[in-house]
């Protein structure tokens, strides 16, 4: 594995992050894949997803949130509270679900107990729950609306060459993640999927050059490399609420399978097409963000994402579906009682978990549920 | 669920309950009492209802005919569709649709039934759907999804943008039902020319969706007469607003509940007009005599609850409040901003009703629609203009209200999520705030004689009776 992608991986404040902060560079934090991160590479501003990992307690985030929310937003405020994304020069909450979009609020009553903890630059990002030519429109509006903060603010110009510049750069690099994943639908599987998820998790916090220098690099050594095969192992797909660290991965993995493929909002659904190169730059990243969005926050989707699912049941010839869902997202475990419904149906085993958001949270329920769906999946091979 | 659940179907045990709960309004008072005490759960909600006379009874009719509307849809020729409480339904009955709407059911579940709606709730849970998902779609759900209910044809609700929750739970009915669904959805704006041509675009989507989907041409006469009788409605809601801003408040607490069931089923339909008259009438009548809408008629405190209502069985919120002296003042449910409401705070912030073509009916409607209690109060950032702060403290400041009161479930992750940002504000303009942590359906979650119990505790502890001046 490269360094780089596991400092990003368990580093808020990682080693590139450092570097870029320290030359004077601006950083922009973000919550939700549905921004499209080319707008902020074109203005040469370092995006960085926000993540939970490594709070020291929840004691912040319970003030400002009610009791009945995920811990995902709640753990985001935490370490803005503690000061860990200080490094921060802005930060765009998306209304990717209500406990995520009410962070926009939360981490701004807390800046007046906790002074400073908002960035200079703090933008509310409004994104359709739909796709109509209408919404579309507000979209792009949306786009524009958030460019022209970004270049007021900087005091940059962002061009359509700029973006286009951008587009072409974020393409590379969903062709090497794709090129990266394609390694795991074959037999042999040079690579686990705590690897694979680490290198997603390094993309959405690390500056494009070094990222695809990152996944040249590990593809490189893949090619060269495949005697670490997994070939009798189980192959899993997991799916559902958010993750933003490996360790859940990891313990599937701990378990005696390898997880081929995945179906989370941080990294792969960001290799699964391209924004469009040859066309007006906003209106392609709107398209692009908003059409292929893959989130049950699309409310009515539901078949297209079944169909994404099934998809990759068959290419990555997954043996068995783990879909989990952090407490208090609804979103995503009523969907997952709907895959579990339909895969059942067609004879693909799956394990329905439901857990707290963290890394460190539940490690050993979750290990024996794991334990027995693999265990169960091996007793039904036998039978059949 | 228990095999039992199964004889009869939610909606045919509502309307065949709520059919002799109307007949009884018939009969004189003795009548009515002598008849009821056979009757221990039902007379519990009952009561209350017809102890404000001839206005309850036209209520209980009210509800009654719309489980009638409802069960009898198909026979009648209808569509049905399944929508939320927020959804205006005016479209829906100019395209003779008839609109079922799951919270509404579970409110009526909750207030009649010892056990609520809860045993369908679980049976939601069975199927796949979220134990925290929000119950007040949960309890009827969890009915339709078990097959009794009426047929649904097709699924069309306005939440996305405003509640995940409530937008995922028709969603989810709508694929496990394999019906058609459509959702309206608003950006976080409520005004502006970009909100508006948003707000047209998509529901002319909506528009054409019923039609593709039920063969039903919108009927532009039958949707002018719904929306002049919108027009006398609010003129009537208008007027019983600005009669609650008098000290004492002569409108009983639970007429809110009138209000907004009444509106939600039949707005746009005399019966609900003629509903208002009566109110309008018994209103009047109290601030003749002097007396507040309380029972005894003597009003301690005014409280306005800045969210929802707790709806546990017969319900225990209004008569508690009833019998503490506590005037209350509405809460969100009640609220639709028409352009001559006495809340208005500006004329973008209100939809004014025009009927001069089609087009201005469809941006009528519309915009009626994205003021409905919850598309408009928490649609964007708590504290952003005409959002639930804006909302809240206007509307304490105009009824005079002595505290404010955060009711809701806790399937509500929109307001869970800032609900203590608010009270902080809240407090901060000087209104003591409680906050419920009771589920409004599901009486498992917490007693109402726990919640009650923790809303005396907050009167005394905030000592609000004494500094109020009116009590002791």
């Amino acid at each position: 594995m490269i360094d780089t992608f596991i400092d990003a991986l368990e580093t808020a404040y990682n080693a590139e992050i450092e570097k870029w902060h320290t030359s004077g560079k601006r950083i922009v934090g973000y919550t939700c894949s549905f921004l499209p991160l080319e707008i902020l590479h074109a203005a040469d501003i370092l995006p960085v997803r926000l993540r939970g990992i490594q709070p020291e307690s929840l004691v912040i985030g319970d003030t400002y949130y009610g009791p009945f929310v995920c811990t995902f937003p709640k753990t985001i405020l935490q370490l803005v509270g503690e000061g860990k994304y200080a490094f921060l020069d802005g930060a765009i909450v998306s209304t990717g679900c209500d406990a995520m979009r009410r962070l926009d609020e939360c981490w701004r009553k807390a800046d007046e107990d906790i002074a400073g903890i908002l960035p200079p630059f703090f933008h509310y990002f409004d994104v359709p729950h739909k796709v109509a030519p209408h919404s579309l429109k507000w979209f792009t509006d949306e786009i524009k609306t958030v460019i022209g903060a970004l270049e007021r603010h900087f005091d940059v110009t962002l061009s359509n060459a700029d973006l286009t510049r951008a587009i072409k750069a974020q393409n590379r690099i969903r062709h090497l993640i794709d090129t990266l994943n394609d390694f795991r639908a074959s037999d042999i599987c040079p690579l686990t999927g705590t690897d694979f998820y680490t290198a997603m998790i390094a993309g959405t916090v690390l500056p494009q050059e070094v990222y695809a220098d990152g996944l040249t690099e590990l593809i490189r050594q893949i090619n060269e490399n495949k005697d670490s095969a997994h070939t009798d192992k189980k192959r899993i797909l997991i799916s559902g609420s958010v993750c933003d660290d490996a360790d859940l991965i990891r313990l599937i993995e701990s378990c005696g399978c390898v997880v081929v493929a995945e179906n989370l909002c941080f990294g792969i659904k960001d290799g699964d097409d391209r924004v469009a190169e040859d066309s007006e730059p906003i209106s392609a990243l709107a398209r692009r963000y908003l059409a292929a969005a893959t989130c049950p926050r699309m409310f009515g989707g539901y078949q297209d994402r079944l169909k994404l699912l099934k998809t990759k049941i068959e290419k990555f010839r997954v043996d068995g579906v783990i879909v989990q869902n952090v407490r208090f997202c609804e979103l995503h475990s009523a969907e997952n009682g709907l895959f579990e419904r339909d895969l059942a149906a067609l004879n693909v085993p799956v394990l329905r978990v439901e857990r707290e958001y963290g890394p460190i949270t539940e490690t050993g329920r979750m290990k024996m549920r794991v334990d027995a769906f693999l265990e169960k999946m091996s007793r039904q091979r036998r039978v059949s | 669920m228990r095999p039992e659940l199964k004889e009869y179907n939610l909606d045919w045990m509502l309307a065949s309950i709520l059919s002799i709960a109307a007949n009884l309004g018939n009969g004189t008072e003795k009548e009515w009492r002598n008849t009821i005490r056979y009757y221990p759960y039902f007379s519990g909600i009952v009561e209350p209802i017809l102890n404000h006379g001839s206005v309850g009874a036209s209520f209980l009719k009210l509800l009654s005919r719309s489980l009638n509307d409802i069960i009898n849809a198909r026979e009648n020729g209808k569509k049905v569709v399944l929508t939320t409480f927020c959804m205006n339904t005016a479209i829906f009955h100019a395209m003779d649709i008839t609109p079922v709407m799951l919270e509404v059911m579970t409110a009526i579940s909750s207030l009649l039934f010892k056990r609520g709606a809860t045993e369908y709730m679980d049976y939601c849970v069975e199927l796949g759907f979220p134990d925290t998902g929000c119950s007040s779609q949960r309890g009827t759900l969890g009915a339709y999804l078990a097959g009794m209910g009426v047929d649904i044809d097709l699924v069309a609700v306005n939440m996305p943008g405003i509640c995940d929750n409530n937008a995922n739970a028709y969603a989810f009915a709508a694929e496990y039902l394999k019906k058609p669904f459509y959702a309206l959805n608003y950006p976080a704006e409520l005004v502006g020319p970009e909100a508006r041509a948003y707000h047209r675009d998509d529901f002319k989507g909506l528009i054409a969706f019923l039609e593709e989907q039920t063969g039903n041409r919108l009927d532009v006469g039958r949707l002018e007469e719904i929306l002049d009788e919108y027009k006398r409605q609010d003129a009537l809601l208008s007027h019983i607003e600005d009669m609650m801003r008098l000290v004492p408040n002569p409108v009983p607490g639970i007429f809110n509940l009138f209000f907004y069931v009444g509106r939600w089923l039949y707005g746009g339909f005399p019966i609900y007009t003629e509903l208002l008259q009566e109110m309008v009438a018994a209103i009047e009548k109290n601030i003749a005599s002097g007396r507040a809408g309380i029972y005894n008629g003597e009003e301690k405190l005014r409280a306005f609850f800045f969210y929802i209502d707790n709806f546990a069985l017969n319900a225990r919120m209004w008569q508690w409040f009833d019998t503490h002296g506590i005037s209350i003042l509405g809460s969100i449910l009640s609220r639709y901003f028409p352009d001559n409401s006495p809340y208005l705070p500006d004329m973008e912030a209100g939809y004014t009703i025009d009927t001069t073509h089609l087009d201005a009916m469809i941006d009528t409607v519309a915009e009626m629609n994205a003021r409905n209690p919850m598309t408009r109060t928490i649609r964007g950032p708590y504290d952003a203009p005409y959002m639930w702060l804006e909302d809240t403290l206007s509307l304490a400041g105009m009824y005079k209200a002595d505290c404010c009161i955060y009711s809701a479930t806790p399937g509500c992750r929109n307001t869970w999520s800032n609900v203590k940002l608010i009270t902080k504000d809240i407090e901060k303009h000087g209104y003591p705030v409680h906050i419920v942590h009771a589920d409004g359906f599901d009486a498992r979650v917490e007693s109402w004689q726990k919640t009650a119990e923790q809303l005396e505790e907050f009167f005394t502890v905030r000592n609000l009776f004494k500094t109020n001046g009116r009590l002791k």
